[in-house]
């Protein structure tokens, strides 16, 4: 059996009222997004939406939109006419995959009451077509192995009977917009991931140390903003700032105990005027409670001290495995793990305090100015946008 | 000329000749280097690479480039012998083998080289293959299609074999296949391809395995190619011979139906005659035909007289005394064998080069028909 459409479930979007209507038209331009370069076509109305197949099979349509936020669930249907002999036909060719000894029942949902029959009589009418069909089945009201819902409404009727879910959410981009701190790490992609599915939009800001890093570091980078990209079905935009000379004045002049320490305060501080020239109101990391010297409760206390902004930590308490996890179902992990020095790694101390204290920060950092040094950065960030073109794909030469 | 001698080599297409000249002012860099140049060179490389095994069916496939299916094949057949850790001492192999493969295996006095037996009509016998498989095998090696008569060998038979006996490692040498016939590779472990044979430059060729970590390579050096194979990457032929596939791929259909037409011209004319005698064939581009009561070379000698080029046997070895394996292989006839000629097409063959063919084959046919019986 092919399907020929995709019935699509809002999540936290039935919550609400007055302004529904703009969540489901963010959630419909995310998932054309999602559709360009297939034949599919998406179509919205207040309580659900349809995608059209117009051929593409179910499971390619499906991997597009798996990640979009916003959508509850899904099911693959047949649109068919308001005619009940071609809904006793579908409904038992439908049953005739099931196999052998499992149960099913009808369910109906008549949207339409003017329909010739009511609830209960479709009900029976294509219970006992499917059963008298298809012998190897039986029906079990209270607990189905399957169940053939038959949707009728104004002027078509929908028969499935497979029920997707996927992560829920709000639609990507109807929650204001957060800067995320990326690393280029397995957990920074992922913490961008988790608080998008909450609809609130990313923009990312990522730290580069040339020459002490590489060009394949910066791309490895570019790719996982690539991959988030593809998962949240929208752009996002990248901020690459040149952090070299603030790192090797810290390098020099503060004790290598504490570099850390004033590195990530920096870090911060640069991240929270970033924040405010791109209109983000929250700064977003993957920062997990107790994984290294610099996420301790001290050390977080000491950086933070930088700012003001709210900082979401959607990681926080997660175990390295469970955020393992969510890297691989995101796609984000194979790109995380390669190999290259990222600025954290080149200038690391010896010994970073895992306590630091914020009057002896104060006191290296005092000596120092700064603020030259940050203006001329933002002076010479790079700005990429997820799969700009930049790279040759030889297409002249193979 | 009117070359129909492409399953020895063929002319390169224009346009992997413009890649290679491209390739050679743009990318010169040592793909191993780190500068920018070298970056770039090695980006070339690899999504070359990809292309490459993405266009063979086999994208999940590791590859390494060699300088051709003779580099190949010795890769291959040399890594999987000489491993410390095999188990067992057979090596099964079809009759009609390329030398490449045949002359490096006959190196390996400790294993028990098998033969498996073709059908008269060129094919694998897959009964014989059944009763040759034991637990004692551990390499086999097929050609995907024939070089001397062009019979499309069952590759996916063999692979389903061979896949009950998890230890073998399956080589088929696809070096005529390539660009000519679809076949599904997916149960082979390790294939060679020659890049000069569709329409590629000569020097290039390589091996899709795969299984990581199980080729050792014939060449220590600088580590190029994983440490498989070094030795300065040759990238503009390697760029080249991707676009001469990519080319050939694309034309493949179209070509093999015009030659197909072609080859019916040629059976026709002469198939009622009653000194010619037609080998099997599977595919359009190859026919080997022999002219009872004359020596192959001969003919091949009139025909180069009248700018008509074909082959006696196989040109790697025209000048071999000995009688041709495939030929035998599918119990040929001494006679038929001795006058045997192999023509194969190309996609640049025309219609006139088929008229100019077959005109100078009825020449040859008056110049020698006193021997003829």
């Amino acid at each position: 059996m092919k399907y020929n459409h995709i019935l699509v479930r809002y999540g936290e979007i039935t919550l609400k009222t007055r302004n529904r209507n703009m969540f489901i038209n963010v959630l419909k331009r995310n998932i054309k997004n999602a559709l360009a370069g297939t034949q599919a076509e998406i179509k919205t109305d207040y309580s659900s939406a349809l995608i059209d197949l117009n051929d593409e099979s179910y499971e390619t349509v499906l991997e597009r939109i798996r990640y979009i936020s916003g959508i509850l669930s899904v099911s693959p249907v047949l649109k068919i006419e308001r005619d009940i002999e071609v809904i006793k036909e579908t409904a038992s060719n439908m049953a005739s995959s099931f196999s052998d000894g499992k149960s099913f029942k009808i369910e109906v949902k008549r949207q339409d009451k003017t329909f010739e029959y009511d609830t209960g009589e479709i009900q029976q009418m294509v219970g006992s077509h499917v059963q008298m069909s298809n012998e190897h089945l039986h029906v079990n009201v209270k607990a189905p192995d399957h169940t053939i819902m038959i949707q009728v409404k104004v002027d078509r009727v929908y028969v499935y009977c497979e029920h997707e879910y996927l992560q829920g959410g709000l639609p990507y981009g109807t929650g204001g917009k957060a800067l995320l701190l990326l690393s280029g790490g397995i957990d920074s992609p992922v913490a961008g991931l988790e608080v998008a599915k909450k609809g609130v939009e990313i923009e990312a800001i990522h730290f580069h140390s040339p020459p002490y890093t590489s060009k394949e570091a910066t791309d490895k980078v570019k790719r996982l903003v690539d991959i988030m990209s593809e998962r949240i079905g929208a752009k996002i935009k990248l901020h690459i700032y040149p952090f070299t000379d603030i790192q090797t004045t810290i390098y020099k002049k503060v004790p290598d105990n504490y570099s850390m320490t004033s590195t990530r305060r920096l870090m911060l501080s640069i991240a929270e005027r970033l924040a405010i020239r791109t209109g983000s109101l929250a700064i977003v990391n993957g920062e997990n409670l107790g994984q290294v010297a610099s996420q301790t409760l001290s050390s977080m206390h000491v950086i933070n001290e930088v700012t003001n902004y709210p900082i979401l930590r959607p990681l926080l308490s997660h175990e390295k495995m469970e955020i393992v996890e969510l890297a691989n179902k995101y796609g984000t992990f194979e790109t995380s793990i390669l190999p290259f020095e990222d600025c954290c790694t080149i200038f690391k101390p010896k010994n970073p305090k895992i306590n630091p204290r914020l009057d002896k920060t104060l006191h290296f950092e005092d000596k120092i100015d700064f603020e030259p040094l940050i203006e001329e950065g933002f002076k010479n960030i790079i700005v990429y946008e997820s799969h700009e073109k930049e790279e040759e794909s030889f297409e002249d030469i193979l | 000329m009117h070359y129909f001698d492409n399953a020895a080599t063929t002319k390169i297409c224009q346009p992997a000749l413009d890649t290679w000249v491209k390739t050679n002012e743009k990318y010169y860099y040592n793909t191993a280097s780190i500068h920018d140049g070298g970056k770039e060179a090695s980006r070339l490389l690899e999504t070359a690479r990809r292309q490459l095994s993405s266009m063979l069916g086999v994208p999940t496939y590791e590859c390494v480039f060699t300088s051709g299916a003779t580099e190949g094949n010795n890769l291959v057949i040399k890594s999987m012998l000489t491993k410390k850790e095999v188990s067992g001492s057979t090596v099964l192999v079809s009759q009609f083998e390329h030398p490449s493969v045949i002359d490096t295996l006959k190196t390996f006095t400790n294993y028990n080289i098998k033969y498996i037996r073709a059908t008269e009509q060129g094919h694998i016998d897959l009964d014989h293959l059944k009763e040759l498989m034991s637990d004692d095998v551990v390499f086999v090696t097929v050609m995907a299609v024939n070089n001397i008569i062009g019979t499309i060998q069952p590759i996916a038979g063999i692979a389903s074999i061979v896949s009950q006996y998890p230890k073998v490692y399956f080589h088929v040498d696809a070096t005529q296949a390539i660009g000519k016939v679809n076949i599904n590779y997916e149960g082979v472990d390790a294939l060679s391809i020659s890049s000069h044979k569709f329409y590629g430059p000569k020097g290039i060729g390589a091996v899709l395995f795969k299984q990581k970590n199980i080729l050792r390579p014939l060449l220590h050096g600088g580590g190029h190619e994983g440490g498989l194979r070094s030795g300065t990457v040759n990238l503009p032929s390697v760029a080249a011979m991707v676009r001469a596939l990519r080319e050939t791929l694309e034309s493949m259909d179209n070509v093999q139906q015009r030659l197909e037409g072609y080859k019916l011209k040629i059976n026709d004319a002469f198939s009622q005659h009653p000194s010619i005698q037609f080998q099997p064939s599977d595919v359009p581009h190859v026919i080997n035909m022999s002219f009872i009561g004359v020596k192959g070379e001969v003919i091949v000698n009139i025909l180069s007289e009248k700018n008509v080029a074909v082959s006696t046997t196989s040109a790697c070895h025209s000048n071999h005394a000995k009688p041709n394996e495939t030929l035998l292989a599918i119990g040929t006839e001494q006679i038929a064998i001795d006058g045997s000629v192999r023509i194969s097409m190309g996609m640049h063959n025309t219609e006139t080069d088929v008229d100019a063919l077959i005109d100078a084959i009825n020449y040859a046919l008056r110049e020698v028909s006193e021997v003829l019986q």
